[in-house]
């Protein structure tokens, strides 16, 4: 068991200096060093956003959550909906502050995100706890109404956020390279809800429960705990976290009916990667995979390879599969 | 008398369903005053008329017939299931597209090759795909191949060497194939590779072969306790699959005369679950009845529209939205499809008269 821990450690390793090495060796500058490093952890920490929920919505209750991508999508049209002129909800003249409103809009998309997860795991999951392959089927046709539904609501054109706050419109200066705030933001944000989470996880009695449910779901229900109302909160949680990573990507990604399939499978990849039901192996995958695709995105410019960014996280996960089967963190059991 | 009703119920229904179809394209252009090869302009023909034009409804119907029932082949009589089929189909479309339009062979020399080719490329698609992830139990052979399928898409989909996202048309087929020149005959052909699907996987399922296929699907442990390797027999039904999808999307390319990344679109993973489930999982006409029903329904209500308070909505522009609705409502309410629920309900007619 201990080898096997420290041949993950050595392949994460190596994998980590590997795709810093090629970010180095492609950059022209420091400068430009910096923006892929700092693109890498943008993107790491938004995949982060759907991984976690999918990697501890699997863990637990053994179902995969396929409409996960589609909260995060919900969330982004949710927020730039909540934040411009001409939305189906109109802030702009109640909550003049810009700043402000993204607050509330944020706060609108995951309330939103919690509503519809809570929707689906009391109305449409519930029946299926006996068919376990129909609840995967189901959360594949619920992703497939929730692209209609948008699509339906706010038609099939890309939105691209127009309306500047604070952090949005700002740069600082580093290595005589221009980076926007916004993404160090996001990246702040990302690392602290790793943290919360990690501590909801490790510190509070439902993080044991939960935990404990991860272990054997039996045992913990033989203990007089209701699984079921466990199962349902984190559902909740994890689709509400993808619903803010869409509300949060939205202002730099803008809102499109792409992003839910985009963020479904590369978070696929990274939970894969890191092993299945793993809160550490998400979270390390996440960073692992973003770089990845910051480097590929370098890589693919200029040159006739343009999808290469787009397929990157399947070729890292096809390597890594190969080596181990059960993910970087995964245990053998599965 | 009787010994035709026993006859009717036991095959007989599917050889006068099959006497039907064949006769379909000259009935139709009997009752419509349509002729069924199309109307002559010189030396070419134009597909004109009642006749041809459900010709093509029905050619589609038996492509997906063929999807569905390779679906089917691994998700209801094997027990794995995929949520990439698309892979399958949309790479056999475009290696078969790539052999006609992008190399300089012969037309039937590249389209005897590309067919070939396509076919070759689905099963070891599904050999690589599923050594990759069978050796893992559970979803990872789902996902994975989701991701793949996916990956695919978006791929093909900015690949400039086959034109992006407006794919490329195909021009280069001989005479007898093409289906704006002369689809009666393409028309023959499609209805034949889904018969020919048909007794095949009957046979295969009814096979040892197919005996550890179901074994796998009811209980994997216990089929592995009794000796067999059955990775190795997933592997086959994949590959199988992967092949038979793979003839679908052959035709498909050669009906549309087109290939482009719609191919490899989530539609046609979710067009043979869906029609799998409505028609019945692990049943042999199940797929059949799914893929019949559910695209005759598309081409029916396609031009339909209806008021809502004030406002039209074409039923075509909501059609994914209804598709998705109808696949939930399936899931949870109707889980044994059509055929299921019919065979349940004489299994229960027959125990009662027992009684």
């Amino acid at each position: 068991m201990l080898s096997a821990q420290r041949s993950s450690l050595i392949a994460i390793v190596v994998i980590f200096l590997g795709l810093v090495g090629v970010a180095y060796s492609n950059a022209s500058s420091l400068g430009g060093f910096g923006i892929t490093v700092l693109s890498g952890l943008f993107q790491g920490m938004l995949l982060f956003l759907v991984a976690s929920g999918l990697s501890i919505i699997f863990g637990l209750m053994d179902v995969l959550n396929l409409a996960q991508g589609s909260y995060f999508m919900v969330g982004a049209y949710v927020a730039y909906d909540a934040q411009h002129i001409g939305g189906l909800i109109d802030l702009t003249n109640a909550i003049p502050d810009p700043n402000l409103r993204f607050v509330v809009a944020v706060l609108a998309a995951v309330m939103v995100g919690a509503l519809l997860g809570y929707l689906l795991e009391r109305g449409l999951l519930r029946p299926l706890y006996s068919r376990p392959i129909f609840q995967l089927v189901l959360t594949f046709g619920v992703s497939l109404v929730a692209l209609e539904l948008v699509k339906f609501i706010w038609t099939t054109t890309p939105y691209s956020w127009t309306e500047l706050f604070g952090v949005r419109e700002s740069f600082f200066e580093l290595f005589g390279q221009r980076f926007s705030t916004y993404r160090l933001f996001v990246v702040g944000m990302g690392v602290a809800l790793i943290v919360a989470i990690a501590l909801l996880l490790q510190r509070t009695r439902i993080g044991i429960i939960i935990r404990a449910g991860v272990e054997d779901r039996e045992m913990v229900q033989a203990l007089g705990i209701n699984v079921r109302a466990v199962f349902t909160l984190v559902f909740t949680l994890g689709c509400a976290v993808a619903a803010f990573g869409g509300a949060i990507a939205a202002p730099f990604l803008g809102a499109s009916t792409t992003l839910g399939n985009v963020f479904l499978l590369q978070a696929i990849a990274v939970v894969v990667l890191g092993g299945m039901g793993s809160y550490t192996g998400t979270a390390v995958s996440s960073v692992l995979v973003g770089l990845a695709i910051s480097v590929a995105q370098d890589a693919a410019i200029g040159t006739s390879f343009a999808a290469l960014p787009s397929i990157t996280p399947m070729l890292l996960l096809v390597l890594v599969l190969l080596v181990r089967p059960s993910g970087l963190f995964g245990n053998s059991r599965t | 008398m009787a010994v035709f009703l026993t006859w009717l119920r036991g095959s007989g229904w599917m050889w006068i369903l099959l006497v039907g179809l064949i006769a379909f394209p000259f009935v139709v252009g009997a009752a419509t005053d349509s002729s069924p090869f199309g109307v002559a302009r010189g030396d070419r023909m134009i597909m004109r008329g009642d006749s041809v034009r459900w010709q093509a409804v029905f050619i589609e119907v038996y492509i997906l017939a063929i999807l569905a029932m390779s679906y089917n082949l691994l998700f209801g009589f094997t027990g794995v299931i995929s949520f990439g089929h698309a892979l399958f189909f949309g790479a056999s479309g475009y290696v078969l597209g790539l052999m006609l339009e992008y190399t300089p062979l012969d037309t039937p020399l590249a389209l005897a090759l590309g067919v070939v080719a396509a076919i070759a490329v689905c099963g070891l698609l599904g050999l690589l795909v599923g050594v990759v992830t069978l050796r893992l139990k559970g979803v990872y052979f789902t996902i994975f191949t989701l991701a793949v399928a996916e990956m695919a898409f978006i791929f093909f989909g900015r690949w400039q060497v086959t034109r992006a996202e407006d794919g490329f048309a195909i021009t280069d087929l001989p005479l007898w194939l093409d289906p704006s020149q002369n689809r009666l005959s393409f028309y023959y052909v499609a209805l034949a590779l889904a018969v020919l699907t048909f007794l095949f996987i009957r046979r295969l399922v009814n096979s040892p072969t197919g005996a550890v296929f179901k074994a796998i699907r009811e209980n994997e442990d216990r089929a592995q306790a009794m000796g067999y390797n059955t990775i190795n027999y997933k592997l086959l039904s994949i590959c199988l699959a992967g092949m038979l999808a793979g003839v679908a999307g052959i035709l498909q390319v050669i009906l549309n005369k087109k290939v482009g990344p719609e191919l490899l679109g989530v539609a046609y993973t979710v067009d043979p679950l869906l029609m799998t489930i409505i028609g019945g999982i692990g049943t042999f006409t199940g797929p059949i009845i799914g893929a019949g029903g559910l695209h005759f329904l598309d081409v029916f209500l396609r031009d339909a529209q209806f008021t809502l308070g004030d406002t039209v909505v074409n039923v075509a522009n909501i059609w994914g939205l209804l598709l998705g609705v109808i696949f939930i409502l399936v899931v949870i309410v109707f889980p044994f499809g059509v055929v299921g629920t019919w065979q349940r309900w004489r299994a229960r007619v027959k125990v009662m008269r027992g009684k």
